[in-house]
């Protein structure tokens, strides 16, 4: 076993600014050899920057990268990479109809005279960096018809074939099964006594607690506890990780009545929801707690007729709702603003007006005719009521800020007279700004009768805004609680696979 | 109405006027009464069969059917009206509602068994012709109703008939486009679907409609065809469905779809047939012609690729100017005027 003083890599007070946010301030992390060090936070908190700069993707703003004491620049993922940095995403980069030796060797061919590939040597050197791994694969099997786990496999093959002292793996486990689990973690444990570095990112706390030998955690772009300073137990970490209350900073109002707009029992979907069972009152926020995966953003799907359901009843203020399509579900009043406002929310080609109609189009026309002037009129309220930027109704939606596009988006929906509004992280990767903004709508919202279904992976917004929290695991709804007999660390133990909850009464 | 007139016609009507004055200073004959009418006519039936195309491309398909359905359907009214003795008033509608049917199968194609547009409407390039040659042995069929050619060549208050169908068609496809709930709804599919689906549009009836709307046109082009020929023919047609796409594109319509303005399509049209006429007029060899013309469709599409880096280049180069001038010259007065200046080209870029 190889083990030294020097850190392998020193990243020396790196800050990084995308527009509107500071994601890493002044980080500072050693990776020493022979080590598996874990990064730890919640989302948002600057860990997949922090990845990003390690691996070349992007540059710091300012701070240094020092490899084996020496200050080092990465302008792109191949210079980090022969620099010895090997960083297997959540996304493989593996090629399905290749064979395990051609996306081990990816790029980097062995080649004989007048450039043809040598098959023999690809695959006996694959055979060999297999073998030292203890993977059992044939270098000569194509990809696709392998596991999940196996493809993962074959990612950590790639990085020890090309020499990579550096290993970054970000949240290797989400797709793997618990024996698939603990394969990984043996050949990451063989790996770390080779002399490698290895950089484990997860939100699975028992995972990683079982597997590093270090941990840092980052809160709000900075190192909130360095290597050394922590324990590497979850308690500790989760105290870490949460920082103070910030309860205070949610403009919280409750608007909760007794009159059920919305009941949901037994209902599954073809894609991932679970025999899902809850109601939710007139002005009520229901938080959805879970992690990602977790079939949250399913629930949504099937309620709004996007994936078929294929058991149980969804009740809309009293009338049963078989949704087919979202103009159904528009229909009974529902609507459903998503995670990805730039790949389904947003029309790049209309100006804010019409991005604001577009679900109100049946209520704008007469006879197949639109009313532009009452269309005008009440865009032009809502842009008032939601503090869009000056001007937003008549820009192409392309020249507004994030915040403004999520105002956008949500304008379309309160144009719509929407009785139950599903929230799919909606202040995701928007300014602190336009995140209260949302805050005093969802308030405006509830306090008109409007019901909303919240999904949120930032646990302090849940907490703060929620009225009650559904937990939601593999699909299903386990729990169900007002906020206050929930505490962050319950939240983040659920949502990271500890099975008990233990709520907190708060008397 | 606040679309009719903005940068997206502008831009092209710029371009065409453009053309047009190199043309009539370059040459006599260019602005006599006879040649522009000349024109009108040569280019009515493409640029309503453009209509069509631009609505599909606006939805984000493509149509390359239409020359090929134009054979079909010539040859269909011509044996209905001349074998078969019908009368040819009720089978111009039933030519138009032919069109618009085969218009439908090549939108449900596409929008319900999802197969790409580019691939449904190739196999109707190919299908179309082959169908219109199983009329009549495959020979044209000529003499179809003396009642039939003024339908092309008639003239009121002294103008063509054709002018009046370009202004009431392309009147109603701007009116469709810019006040109707189809209309905005063909935009939103083209621009981005799944946003449309999440609104609570149904796309694949969207997608439908445009095909229909493009059939349906290019039933009127046929029947303009067999009137203009007074027969019809299963070699009608070639390559309209390619000028008319190349109008739209000249016209400044995105062929990832979502964007543009119908009436840019008629002004991307004539500016090609001025071109042509031009070329003509020096007595350019047709060969060289068509390569000016593909030139031409290439530089349309490349200033709309590179619109956004163009504009920027111009604002840098002109804010090194500004700069310049400030550091030469600093006054509130010149800073004040460039302001207002750049005010001005940024609402020019931003407006639809």
């Amino acid at each position: 076993m190889h083990v030294s003083d020097q850190p392998l890599w020193d990243i020396d007070a790196v800050s990084k600014a995308y527009p509107g946010v500071q994601a890493n301030d002044r980080v500072s992390i050693q990776l020493m050899p022979g080590r598996i060090h874990g990064l730890l936070g919640e989302n948002g908190s600057g860990k997949s920057t922090l990845i990003r700069l390690l691996s070349g993707v992007d540059r710091p703003d300012s701070g240094e990268i020092r490899l084996k004491g020496r200050a080092v620049s990465m302008a792109s993922p191949t210079e980090a990479r022969a620099l010895g940095v090997a960083t297997v995403f959540q996304e493989f980069s593996i090629v399905p109809s290749l064979t395990v030796a051609e996306n081990v060797f990816l790029g980097r061919w062995p080649r004989r005279a007048f450039g043809l590939i040598d098959w023999d040597t690809m695959n006996s050197r694959s055979r060999d960096v297999l073998a030292e791994l203890d993977i059992e694969l044939d270098p000569e099997a194509v990809t696709s018809t392998l596991s999940v786990a196996q493809q993962q496999l074959i990612e950590i093959a790639k990085a020890v074939a090309a020499e990579a002292q550096l290993i970054i793996l970000d949240e290797p486990t989400t797709a793997l099964g618990l024996d698939e689990i603990a394969q990984l973690h043996a050949l990451l444990r063989r790996m770390r006594d080779k002399g490698h570095a290895i950089l484990y990112v997860s939100h699975r706390l028992d995972e990683v607690t079982a597997l590093v030998d270090e941990v840092t955690i980052m809160r709000g772009g900075r190192v909130v506890s360095a290597a050394g300073n922590t324990a590497v137990q979850v308690d500790a970490i989760v105290s870490a990780m949460i920082g103070g209350d910030v309860r205070e900073h949610y403009p919280k109002i409750c608007n909760v009545t007794s009159e059920v707009v919305l009941d949901v029992s037994g209902m599954s979907s073809a894609k991932g929801a679970r025999d899902v069972s809850f109601t939710l009152h007139k002005g009520e926020v229901l938080g959805l707690g879970g992690v990602l995966g977790s079939g949250r953003t399913e629930i949504a799907r099937a309620l709004f007729g996007l994936d078929p359901i294929v058991a149980g009843t969804v009740v809309v203020r009293g009338r049963r709702l078989q949704a087919r399509s979202p103009a159904d579900a528009i229909a009974a009043g529902l609507a459903l603003v998503t995670e990805n406002r730039k790949t389904d929310g947003l029309f790049f080609n209309f100006d804010g007006r019409s991005n604001i109609s577009s679900a109100s189009l049946s209520r704008f026309s007469h006879f197949g005719f639109l009313d532009l002037k009452r269309e005008e009129r009440e865009s032009a309220r809502l842009a008032q009521l939601l503090e869009l930027s000056r001007g937003a109704e008549d820009k192409s939606v392309r020249h507004l800020s994030g915040g403004n596009q999520q105002k956008v988006v949500l304008a379309r929906w309160l144009l719509s007279e929407t009785r139950v509004l599903i929230l799919d992280e909606p202040t995701q990767g928007i300014d602190i700004g336009a995140k209260l903004a949302v805050y005093r709508l969802i308030n405006q919202l509830t306090a008109q009768g409007c019901a909303i279904l919240l999904i949120s992976s930032d646990h302090d917004e849940l907490l703060a805004m929620s009225d009650r929290i559904a937990v939601i695991r593999q699909g299903s709804v386990t729990d169900i609680r007002a906020p206050n007999e929930l505490s962050h660390a319950d939240l983040v133990r659920a949502a990271t696979g500890e099975d008990t909850i233990q709520g907190r009464k708060v008397a | 109405m606040r679309r009719i007139f903005d940068a997206q016609l502008v831009g092209p009507l710029a371009a065409m006027l453009l053309v047009a004055l190199v043309v009539a200073m370059t040459t006599d004959r260019f602005l006599d009464p006879g040649n522009l009418a000349n024109l009108a006519l040569q280019v009515s039936i493409v640029s309503l069969i453009a209509i069509g195309a631009t609505v599909v491309i606006f939805a984000g398909g493509i149509d390359l059917s239409s020359g090929s359905m134009v054979a079909l359907l010539t040859m269909i009214l011509a044996t209905v009206v001349k074998t078969f003795g019908y009368p040819l008033w009720p089978t111009l509608a039933g030519v138009l509602l032919i069109g618009a049917a085969l218009g439908a199968l090549n939108g449900v194609l596409t929008a319900f068994l999802r197969i790409p547009s580019f691939i449904v409407t190739l196999a109707g390039l190919i299908a179309f012709r082959g169908l219109a040659l199983m009329f009549n042995n495959g020979s044209p069929i000529f003499s179809l109703d003396p009642n039939f050619e003024p339908v092309f060549y008639g003239r009121l208050f002294g103008i063509p008939l054709p002018f009046f169908y370009l202004v009431v068609l392309y009147g109603a496809a701007t009116v469709m486009m810019n006040n109707t709930r189809l209309g905005r709804e063909i935009y939103a599919v083209g621009g981005n679907p799944a946003a449309a689906k999440l609104s609570g549009i149904n796309v694949r009836r969207v997608q439908t409609y445009a095909f229909t709307i493009a059939g349906l046109m290019t039933a009127v082009g046929s029947i303009l065809m067999a009137s203009r020929l007074n027969s019809g023919s299963p070699n009608y047609g070639q390559t309209f469905e390619l000028q008319a796409i190349a109008a739209a594109v000249v016209g400044g319509a995105s062929l990832i779809g979502g964007r543009g303005n119908i009436l840019s399509t008629l002004v991307g049209a004539l500016t090609i047939v001025i071109v042509q006429n031009g070329l003509n007029l020096h007595a350019v060899p047709s060969a060289v012609q068509n390569v000016v013309l593909g030139l031409i469709i290439l530089i349309a599409v490349g200033v709309d690729m590179w619109r956004t880096e163009i504009a920027r280049s111009i604002r840098r180069l002109s804010g090194l100017g500004k700069r310049a001038a400030g550091a030469t010259q600093p006054g509130p007065s010149s800073s004040g005027k460039t302001t207002t200046g750049n005010t001005t080209t940024g609402k020019a870029v931003a407006g639809k």
